[in-house]
This record gives C-alpha cells, sequence and structure tokens, in this order.
C-alpha cells in the first residue's frame, strides 16, 4: 500500500450486501481520484481482519471489481488499479450521487421536514466530511 | 439435487429426515457446506436448529438420508473425526468443582492437537481467572469457557448452537473475531445456529433459513440481500387489491399505496410493473433480519390486503 491507504467502512446490517459496498467505495474513491491509477488496494486479509467480516466477502469484491477491469491483478503487488481506465465523466459521477440523494430527500419529506431543514442537514454533513 | 459428497465438503447431508415419534422435526434436508466455508443457521426457535446440529455431531440418529461429516457417516464418527470437531451446546456442561485450569486440562487430555498457548490467549482474552471453580461462574463466563475448550485445538470443523445468545457486545465481537481467526488460513469450516442476524452478517458468507423442519433458503447472504427487495408503489389511481407478481413474499394494498416483499426483483420486473399498473416503483434494500421476518410472515401464499 502506498502514500495514505484507502479507508472503507461497511455496515453489516444494511440491506445493500456488504460486497456491493466495498464495490461502491472503490470506484468512489477511483472516481474521485483519491485512487489514482497504479495505486495499490490493500489485500483481502487486510480488509477482512481491519473490517472484521468474512474473507470470502472482500475477495468477490475485488473480483467483480477485476472482472468490471477497475482493478488488475499485479503480480508480486497484489490488486491495483488500472491503468487503461478512463475517468468516468461528470454527469456519471452526478448521477450516481443523485440515486443517494433522492433516498435521503424522500425520507426527509416523510419525517415532514421543510425542504430548507433537508438542505441544512445536507450542508452539515457537507461541512463535516469535507473538512 | 445434491448426489454426492465432494472430496472438499466438511459437511454433506441429502435427504435427512428425523422424526420424534409421528412428529417430523427434519423433512429431507439437503445442506452440503464446502470446506472452508462460514454458514449462518437461521430459524426460530423449534425450526429443527439443534436437532440438525444433534444429528451432525451423531448425537442423534436419523430416520432416512445421509448425514457425512469429514467424509464420514456421523452417526460412526470415531475419536479421530471427533478430534477434529470443535462443539459449543446451548448450555455448558461443566463440572463445576474444577477449576477453570483444571477443566481445560482435563477436555485438552482428549485432544492430541490441543494447541496450549492457544488455549491459554482466548483465557487471557476473554478474562478467565484460571484458578476459578467453574461452578460460581456466570452464564457467560461458562458460555466463554466453552468456545475455548471448543477452540483450543483448532478443530476443522467448527460447530455452534446459539453460542452468542448469553455473551454481552463486547464478548459477542471478540467471538466472532475467534471465529474468523479460526477460517483465515482458508481451511477451518463453522456451523452456526443464531437468531442474531447482525452476527451472521458480518461472519457468514453463507445462510441457511430453515422453517418448520424444512430448508427454505441456503446461499450466499449477498445474494439472497440482491434477490429480495421490498417495492413502493406509489399510483395516480387505485391499485388492484391482488396484484400479480411472481416471487411475491407479501404484499400490503391500500388505495393508490402498496408494499410488495418480492423474491427476484429484476429491472424488467420494475418495468413491467410501472408499465402495467401506470405507478412509482421505489425499491428499498433490506437486511437479513427484515428478509428473515417477510419469509416468516405467514401469508406467502395468500398476499393479504390491508383495508
Amino acid at each position: 500500500m502506498s502514500r495514505s491507504d484507502p479507508i472503507f467502512v461497511v455496515h453489516p446490517s444494511s440491506g445493500v450486501p456488504i460486497y456491493r459496498q466495498l464495490i461502491d467505495q472503490v470506484e468512489a474513491l477511483v472516481a474521485g481520484g483519491q485512487l489514482q491509477p497504479g495505486d495499490t488496494v490493500p489485500s483481502v486479509r487486510q480488509v477482512a481482519a481491519a473490517l472484521g467480516i468474512n474473507m470470502m466477502t472482500v475477495s468477490k469484491a475485488w473480483s467483480r471489481l477485476e472482472a468490471d477491469g477497475l482493478l488488475q491483478r499485479d503480480r508480486g503487488r497484489g490488486m491495483v488499479v488500472a491503468v487503461s481506465r478512463e475517468t468516468r465523466s461528470l454527469a456519471d459521477r452526478k448521477g450516481q450521487v443523485r440515486a443517494l440523494v433522492d433516498q435521503a430527500v424522500v425520507r426527509g419529506l416523510q419525517l415532514g421536514l421543510s425542504p430548507a431543514q433537508i438542505l441544512a442537514v445536507v450542508k452539515s454533513s457537507l461541512e463535516e466530511k469535507s473538512s | 439435487m445434491i448426489d454426492h459428497a465432494l472430496p472438499g465438503d466438511a459437511i454433506a447431508v441429502t435427504g435427512l429426515v428425523k422424526r420424534f415419534g409421528s412428529r417430523t422435526v427434519l423433512d429431507s434436508i439437503d445442506l452440503r457446506v464446502p470446506s472452508g466455508q462460514v454458514i449462518g443457521l437461521l430459524g426460530l426457535n423449534g425450526s429443527g436448529k439443534s436437532t440438525l446440529i444433534k444429528c451432525l455431531l451423531g448425537l442423534l440418529r436419523t430416520d432416512a438420508g445421509s448425514t457425512l461429516v469429514l467424509g464420514t457417516n456421523a452417526w460412526e464418527l470415531a475419536d479421530r473425526e471427533k478430534s477434529r470437531i470443535g462443539y459449543v451446546p446451548q448450555e455448558a456442561t461443566l463440572y463445576p468443582w474444577l477449576t477453570i485450569r483444571q477443566t481445560v486440562a482435563y477436555v485438552s487430555s482428549f485432544y492430541p492437537r490441543w494447541d496450549r498457548a492457544w488455549g491459554e490467549e482466548l483465557l487471557a482474552r476473554w478474562d478467565l481467572p484460571p484458578g476459578q471453580k467453574t461452578g460460581v461462574l456466570s452464564v457467560g463466563q461458562k458460555q466463554k469457557l466453552a468456545l475455548v475448550l471448543a477452540l483450543g485445538h483448532r478443530p476443522d470443523l467448527l460447530i455452534l448452537d446459539e453460542p452468542v445468545a448469553s455473551l454481552d457486545p463486547v464478548a459477542r465481537r471478540w467471538f466472532l473475531e475467534a471465529v474468523l481467526e479460526t477460517t483465515a488460513d482458508g481451511a477451518g469450516t463453522v456451523l452456526f445456529s443464531t437468531h442474531i442476524t447482525s452476527d451472521l452478517e458480518r461472519v457468514a458468507s453463507h445462510v441457511a433459513i430453515l422453517r418448520e423442519g424444512h430448508v427454505v433458503f441456503h446461499d450466499e447472504i449477498d445474494l439472497l440481500k440482491d434477490r429480495v427487495k421490498r417495492l413502493r408503489l406509489e399510483a395516480s389511481a387505485d391499485l388492484p387489491a391482488d396484484l400479480a407478481v411472481p416471487g411475491l413474499l407479501r404484499a400490503e394494498v391500500e388505495g393508490t399505496r402498496a408494499l410488495l416483499t418480492v423474491d427476484g426483483v429484476t429491472p424488467a420486473l420494475l418495468a413491467d410493473l410501472r408499465q402495467r399498473l401506470h405507478t412509482n416503483v421505489f425499491v428499498d434494500d433490506l437486511n437479513l433480519e427484515e428478509i428473515f421476518l417477510e419469509l416468516h410472515s405467514g401469508t406467502a401464499a395468500h398476499p393479504h390486503t390491508a383495508r
């Protein structure tokens, strides 16, 4: 692993399977440029031990990412971010976030929050996470 | 479906039937667990979990079918195979007059492969004072000691019957770590029954759901979560009370809105619903506990309608 290691967070009791949570996070790190082509991702064993989850689950996520061409196996270095990958368009990245925001907005409205209150929640989350 | 046990199978059960008198407790169970897998056995009380575990250990004789454990008929397991199995029963049986140290020494003498350093480490990790008599231990401490006794010989197959029911959250996390360590080299197989779905989601790759003596689902947990979803329908006009949807587990229809739990959600199915019923469809992910409850809502064949 190089520089600052990417940090993954999983919620085992979410309805989203753990391997999908990992795939989403690697994709987001690559799309956002935190993981650059040629960067090593942590090994299956490292991720499983750090998160206290089954190795098969991590292995499955890494294999899917390899099959999708986002990661490739590099002899002696493990999994690295593939070089030949063109970065995703801004529209594509926005689309991904939009889908998640839609869910949050619907829940906010169901809970009786006003648009301004929902915006305030998003703002405070942004301030915390981007600082 | 399963014809033969493969050489790499820790457990291979085919057509297992177990009756108590006239009552059939397990009905044609098929269950294949390859070596190195962590599988959770999930079911309500009385669904047959403990009975299945006892059949696997050769503690109960089956009425039909084949039950192979580590390649041997479970009823004929010899010392050599038994020394490769670790078992934690629901309630640990200990000799109250022995200290923890004496208990470990006694039990370990039965296992040629007992790993002393590992046993000591587990005792220390779980704050079990070696000089304490087991008779005065709390329920949780007894369960921890039973785990040490089951893990100390680094078994190839670890079978646990509700192992964490009496452990506090901290001890549970330690226990799960120990389970993961057992399988870290890819060889150790673990089967544990539980009704704490969050533990299962973390450490198990597979789940078998028992319901009234039948295995109603057996596959990867991830696959189950990918398959079973809750659909929220919001239409402009009233929806029909009787929605024909393939794989429907449960339906609640109320005017223009409906909640459907469906096994086997595909983009084609969603497109069909949108077009056929002129409705918005939102898809919600379900976690294992929610799916388990939906599978047990008891109305699978006859979706009920809310007024």
